[in-house]
Formats: C-alpha cells, sequence, structure tokens
C-alpha cells in the first residue's frame, strides 16, 4: 500500500487570463488585511505580503504538519534548493553555492561577524586590527560588531557622513578619510562592513565605488548590508563585488517574515562560514547548515518561486517596473511634502531608492530621539499615520535648522492620499503651533 | 483621529461547555489535517500541534502584517512576556528572568556553547578543560559541541552508556566513570551536557543524581538538553537543579513550529549567555535579546497561553493527565509489540515517558544504521507507518541478537489501530520462505527485500523494484 510520497506540487496562487496586469482594485484587494486606517507609508521597516503569497505559505505550513518526516525527506531541501536558485539568478551570483537563506540581515551580520570573532581568537588577525563600519550603520549591526569584533580585541573604526548629503563624493571622500585612520599604526583593515541602502537617516550608498577603494586599500573582506535592497535598488553580485552581500526578501520582495539571502563569493580567500545554530548538517558549507537549523517553520523560504510568479506575472515589468515606479512615485510624494512644508528632501533623488527623507518643520521643535519616537507615537495614534522619524542634530552655528526628518516609503499599496494624509497632519500641527514639548514625558 | 491602538484581545479558540472534555471525535477533527493513511507513531520527532492551535497562530501572524509597527511597540514584547511567565510557572523556575524563549533546543544548545567558547577564548578556560555529554547525544548538539567546544581547545569526553538499559544505576555508574576521565591529569570539567531524554535510542536518564553527581565533582556547569521534556516528563528546574535546561514546546506541548524554552539559573556563579543572533538589544539579558533577533515570524512563541488553556480545558487532567495516559499507552503497545515479534523492549517503563523502544525481530537481518535508514523509508512508503528505527550493532560474541529498535511514541492522536497496523507490517516482512536478500537496483540503492513468497511476488511487491536492470534480475535468480 503506498502512502503520498510523491511530489508535492509547487502551490501556485490563482492565475489570471494572460497579459492582464494587476489592478488597483486587485492590489487593494491583495493588501485588504493591512489596517485601513492607517497611512502606512513605512515599508522600509517591516515590509508587507501579499495575500496570494500568505496563501501560498500556509500551504506549505500544512504540508509540513500533515506529515512532517515525509516533508523533511522528500521536499524540504528541493524547496529550499528551488528557492536558492531563483535568487542566485535574480542577483547574477555566478553559482548557487554562494547563495544561503537565513531568516534576516541581523543573521546574516552574525554569521559573518562570528568569522571574524574566530579569527581573532585562532591568530589570524592581531589584536587592534580595525573593522570599518558606517557612522549610519543599522543598531543591530553596531552592536553585532561589538558583540563579535571588539569583543575579540578588534577595533572599530565608523565613517562619518554628512546628512544632509548631496552627493556620492561626500560619502566617497569620508570612507577614505576612515580607511586612512584604519590603517594607521601599521595595522590591518580586515572587515569593512558597508550598507547598500543606510536606514536612518536613509541614503543610498555608492557600494560599488566603495568596494573598489576597500580592494585598493587591500581591505580583507568587505560585507555589504543590503537589508533594504532586493526589490528596492538594484543587486548585482558582479557588479558590486563585495564578498559578502546580505538583503531581506520580506521587506521589499513580498515575502512573508522572514528571510533573506547571504551571499558568500567563492573566491581565493578562504571564508570559513558558519550558521551560529549548529546542527548535523555542520560542516557541509553554509548553504547547507542554513537550510536546516533545527526544527522550525521554514515556509517563508519556500514560497519565493510563488513570489517570483506573482510579481513577474502581475505587475508590468515584473521587479524592475515596481522598483521603478516606487522611485517615481517616493520622490513625487516627497517633494510634493517638502514644498507643503517649505523644507527640503534629505539626499538628491538620484542618492534614493523607493525611501526618501522629507525635513520636517522647524517649529515642531523636534529636539533629540526621544522627542522623534514621541512625535512618531503622536501621528500613530492621533493621525493614523505609520511613518519613522530621524533626529538630526544641528551643526555648531547652526539657527533654526531642521533637525527631524520623516522616511518615506512607497510600495504597490500606496496611495497618494496616504502622503496627503501625513502632509495634512503635520500642516494641523504647525497651524495649532504644536511644539514636541507638549507630547508627554 | 484615533487609529487601532487598543490593546488586542488574546485569541481564544472555541470555549466548549464547562467540564466537557474532548471527545475522541473531537481529537481526530483537532488533528484531520494529519494524513490519514499514515500510522503516525513517531510524535517524538517533529511533535504536533491541534487545529484550535494553528488557528491562534493565524491570528498573531495576521496581527502582525496588519499594522507591523503597532505590534512591534504594543503587543509582542507583552506577548512574548506572558508565554515566558506561564512556561516559569509550568517548570517551577524562581524568576521570569530564567527563563528565554528561543526557537528549539538546538539553539539552546549554541547559546550555551558559544559562552563556553568565549570562556576558552578569554581564558577563563584552559586549554584542554573538559566537557562531558553523553555518547548518546543527539547529533546536532554533539555537531554544535565540536564547533564551540573542540574548536576551542576543550576536550570532549563521552559517557559510554549501555543499550538495552536496565537501570538507572547502569547510566550513573558509568557517568561518574566519565567524570573520573575528565579529571584526570589536573583538568576541570567545565561543562556536563546530559540529556533529559536521550533520541535515539530512546531512555529517560535520571537527570537528578546526575546533577547532583556533577555538583559532587565540582563542575562547572550542568547544560541539561530536554528536547524531549515538558509535556513529556516531569520538568523542574528546582528538583533537577541544573544550570542550563532547555526543552521543546513543539514536541510534546502542541506548540506549532518551532519554540523552546532555555533556562538559565540565577546563581552565584556568572553566566554571560547572549544570544547569537545579535540585535539592537544585545546586553539586556538573554530573554530580553532572543525575543528580539530582527524581523521574524514570532507567532509560534505567542500561542502558549492559547496552548494551555487548550490542554487545561479539555483534556482531563490537564498536562499530568496527558502525560500519564501517553506513558501508560505507549508502554502497554510496546509490551503488545514486542510479545508479537518476540523481542523485548529497549528499557524497563520507568525509563520511559512517552517513547519506548520495542526490539525488531533479528531476521529481519538489520545491519547498519543504513539498513535501518531504508526499512524506515520502506515501513513509510509501502506501508503507511511513520517510525524512526535505530541500529544496535552487536557486542562482541553477541549472536542473533535483535541490532534494530524501534521508537514509538504515543501521543493524544494516536490510536490502537496505528500500532496494530505497524505489529502487522513487521509480520508481513517476516512471513517468507526466502530469508534475508539484499539487492542493489539501478541506482546502486541497496534494497531489503522481504516477504516474497515466489518470483512473481517479489515483482509486485514494490513497483520500484521493477526499475532494475537485467543484470540484477540474474543475480537475483542465483540467489533464490
Amino acid at each position: 500500500m503506498r502512502t503520498t510520497s510523491m511530489v508535492t506540487p509547487l502551490p501556485i496562487p490563482k492565475k489570471p487570463k494572460i497579459s492582464s496586469f494587476i489592478t488597483q482594485s486587485e492590489i487593494q484587494s491583495e493588501f485588504s488585511h493591512h489596517d485601513p486606517a492607517v497611512a502606512r507609508i513605512n515599508n522600509g521597516s517591516f515590509g508587507c505580503c501579499p495575500a496570494s503569497i500568505i496563501e501560498a505559505q500556509q500551504i506549505w505550513q500544512l504540508k509540513f504538519l500533515r506529515q512532517p518526516d515525509h516533508f523533511y525527506v522528500n521536499e524540504l531541501k528541493k524547496g529550499i534548493l528551488r528557492s536558492r536558485t531563483i535568487i542566485k539568478d535574480l542577483v547574477h551570483a555566478e553559482h548557487v553555492d554562494e547563495i544561503s537563506i537565513v531568516d534576516n540581515a541581523t543573521t546574516a551580520a552574525a554569521i559573518v561577524l562570528q568569522q571574524t570573532a574566530w579569527a581573532f581568537k585562532e591568530g589570524k588577525f592581531e589584536k587592534g586590527d580595525v573593522a570599518v563600519m558606517l557612522h549610519y550603520a543599522y543598531g543591530s549591526v553596531k552592536k553585532s560588531i561589538e558583540a563579535y569584533v571588539s569583543r575579540s580585541g578588534g577595533k572599530v573604526i565608523e565613517v562619518q557622513l554628512p546628512f544632509p548629503v548631496n552627493s556620492n563624493d561626500e560619502i566617497i571622500s569620508e570612507f577614505r578619510r576612515a580607511l586612512e585612520r584604519g590603517k594607521a599604526d601599521g595595522k590591518r583593515v580586515r572587515l569593512a562592513v558597508i550598507d547598500h541602502i543606510t536606514s536612518m537617516p536613509c541614503v543610498v550608498i555608492p557600494v560599488k565605488e566603495l568596494v573598489q577603494i576597500c580592494r585598493e586599500e587591500g581591505v580583507d573582506q568587505v560585507f555589504v548590508d543590503a537589508a533594504h535592497g532586493i526589490g528596492c535598488t538594484d543587486v548585482n553580485m558582479k557588479e558590486i563585488g563585495a564578498d559578502f552581500y546580505t538583503s531581506n526578501l520580506h521587506k521589499w520582495l513580498f515575502c512573508p517574515p522572514s528571510i533573506a539571502f547571504l551571499y558568500c563569493r567563492k573566491s581565493a580567500k578562504s571564508s570559513d562560514l558558519h550558521h551560529p545554530v549548529v546542527s548535523h548538517e555542520y560542516g557541509n558549507g553554509l548553504a547547507v547548515e542554513s537550510a536546516w537549523i533545527g526544527t522550525r517553520d521554514y515556509s517563508a523560504q519556500l514560497v519565493v518561486p510563488s513570489v517570483l510568479e506573482f510579481v513577474n506575472n502581475r505587475f508590468e515589468g515584473g521587479i524592475e517596473g515596481i522598483k521603478k515606479r516606487n522611485h517615481d512615485t517616493v520622490v513625487e510624494m516627497g517633494e510634493m511634502l517638502a514644498k507643503a512644508w517649505e523644507t527640503h528632501l534629505g539626499s538628491p533623488p538620484y542618492m534614493c531608492a523607493s525611501m526618501i527623507m522629507v525635513g520636517l518643520p522647524a517649529c515642531l521643535g523636534i529636539n533629540s530621539e526621544s522627542d522623534t519616537m514621541k512625535l512618531r507615537a503622536h501621528f500613530r495614534e492621533n493621525f493614523g499615520v505609520e511613518v519613522p522619524l530621524y533626529y538630526r542634530a544641528p551643526k555648531d552655528g547652526e539657527v533654526g535648522s531642521v533637525t527631524g526628518y520623516a522616511r518615506i516609503s512607497h510600495q504597490v499599496y500606496n496611495k497618494v492620499n496616504d502622503y496627503d494624509k501625513f502632509r495634512d497632519a503635520v500642516s494641523q500641527l504647525v497651524g495649532n503651533r504644536f511644539t514636541c514639548t507638549l507630547l508627554s514625558k
């Protein structure tokens, strides 16, 4: 008596008639689980997942629950490999071995940095050797560098970046300066951690140029943190040339929480990366190790084929089309807000992808990071606007400058009304002579 | 204009009328998503999750997707703390700070062992200091010990355990012997990793006694790996007295994949544990670090209140009642099988919880771990029985001994028919006049072929055999 051991077909969302792109009303339907009372202009923080993909994910979840042993033996590895292969093609990697799937960029950072810690411990690196990171690196990555590099005796140098920023050159020259500081006293720069798109404040970094400089200056390894990357900006491993590159697929590529890829260039310089959660697959290569880190729900990692099908079938221009429309619209909305509030953008449009920084009126009196958090909660709870805010301390001599910026995102579910709602909320606060001192402690 | 920022009520499965325990038919309904064609007597490997809890989980998932920023700021930490508090009470920990929630025991092991690696690196431990583990420790834990302890210069000593095993004393004396080996040459035993219930072969270890011995012998830290623990055997932190203790909640406590707790005793001996995936919460204590390791689906960690409500409302005696009934039934089923196959159990019933090892008939000719994997696949694909098998190499001098054991589990969804199905499958394999045949198929895959009464019979038994090349047919013909 045979039981169900045949290969289960790939879950596919409902297929529309050929060449019928998704309509605005269908998009709203795909995202009808979003809170309709909220102008959700913060796709950057947690991303989004269409209903079709949630459905595909639940099919995978039930498949595991139905007969987990059969699933583990016959389905899981194949499914992960299929996802990795699609990602490899998307990011122009040479070989699927270079692509591992992990939970998120935070996990990828831990993988790269743990390797650095071992290198110090095992004498490959010397005490005082340097890791360079951007001052605007994501908080979790900064802590990870402290936990693995500083703790191991490595020295950390931060690249000071200007904000607002006016051109790539400003970033490139600061980066060179930081590398020089790193190489002082005869030390080696062992690792450069470079954001592809910084989180706060949000700026697209000229990573290709910075990686090139790292090669020229003899930096051992370059790790690009592109938490905001795939589905948002151009992600081409050959072009960028980094040793390690990570990006979340749940932010801008419609996957459910959570899934990211970690690219590790096959190269002469051996890199002995391991997933910190060690399973019986230890030693079989990072991709294989990461595909089994104990019993867990791997469904978010298995829906990648469904997502690509959804994006390519339903959206004109597929992912490229979405990226372009997101960029054009977020710039347009940013300029609309900056004009309405008489402020400015945090960077030129070419240094943005699908997010942009817009100055808030100085009269709101944003004087600390704490103010931005309270003001943000105020917008969320009293205006139905979800938007992250950034505090930019005034420089010496500056008077009445813009000290608060909003990072607005645009994704396919956003409407012009979302940004109008934000514009009007700020205008209402300004009209009422609101300042942050009015917010409760 | 206010948006939805009120505290969202806890998702509660449909509430039955008071004092109405779940019926057999309601249980089958809760687990109707299980493959009905499979006798699923392997709850130990991946656990199970009732439909009510899947539903509760999906409510949490949608809550996050609906407005993730609001969820992160207002719901997540509270929800995790609520789960931790429930677990603290369940396991009799002193303080909720001692309870961290992680993905699974594999992750918990990495957390404990990474701390050990730092201790070597930072000079707290010396090269050659010892970690002791059981020979039957889980494969992933062994690799983790290699990756963190051996790689750091630590020496690893394995406690050889007998199997079949007859009493706790056999385990205790081997453990003492291993500790003595560890303390030889003036080295310190820095860590003992002790399974509460070994995976394969499956035996309940006398952890309380072993922890006590560790204290007497000056072992620095004791880590109990109870992947099989909560919902399966008695899990009492005060009683057991370990420094670290981990158990999966998705195995025997009906949670969806995946969730485990890691208990870390608050004590004088400082233990600087960190989650290896470092977030901005680094330094705020392991429990807080573990509650945020980047954007992820935390829903499996948030359904613990719903699970406890389900278990306590619907099952007589709550979790204790389930544990007892699972134990009694799996022992009964094990004895039934051992009698039918004329073999024996791998340990006395008191050394079992809700799983038991049953010897398979020697004439099946299980001669390697590879044989057990193929035979297991054979049971899965051709008999609709899901059961893990263990290869026990014969000792010197042993002839015709039992070399294969099945680890059968019992959980609330199992029926007597599941075990009858397994009994009959084995009996069917035994009914053969041609003895044991091992043949290669066209991919060189070695098949254990039993139970055919004629040349035609063996062809129809397994359609995959039809793919064997002509050359193989010749070999078979010669063997017959």
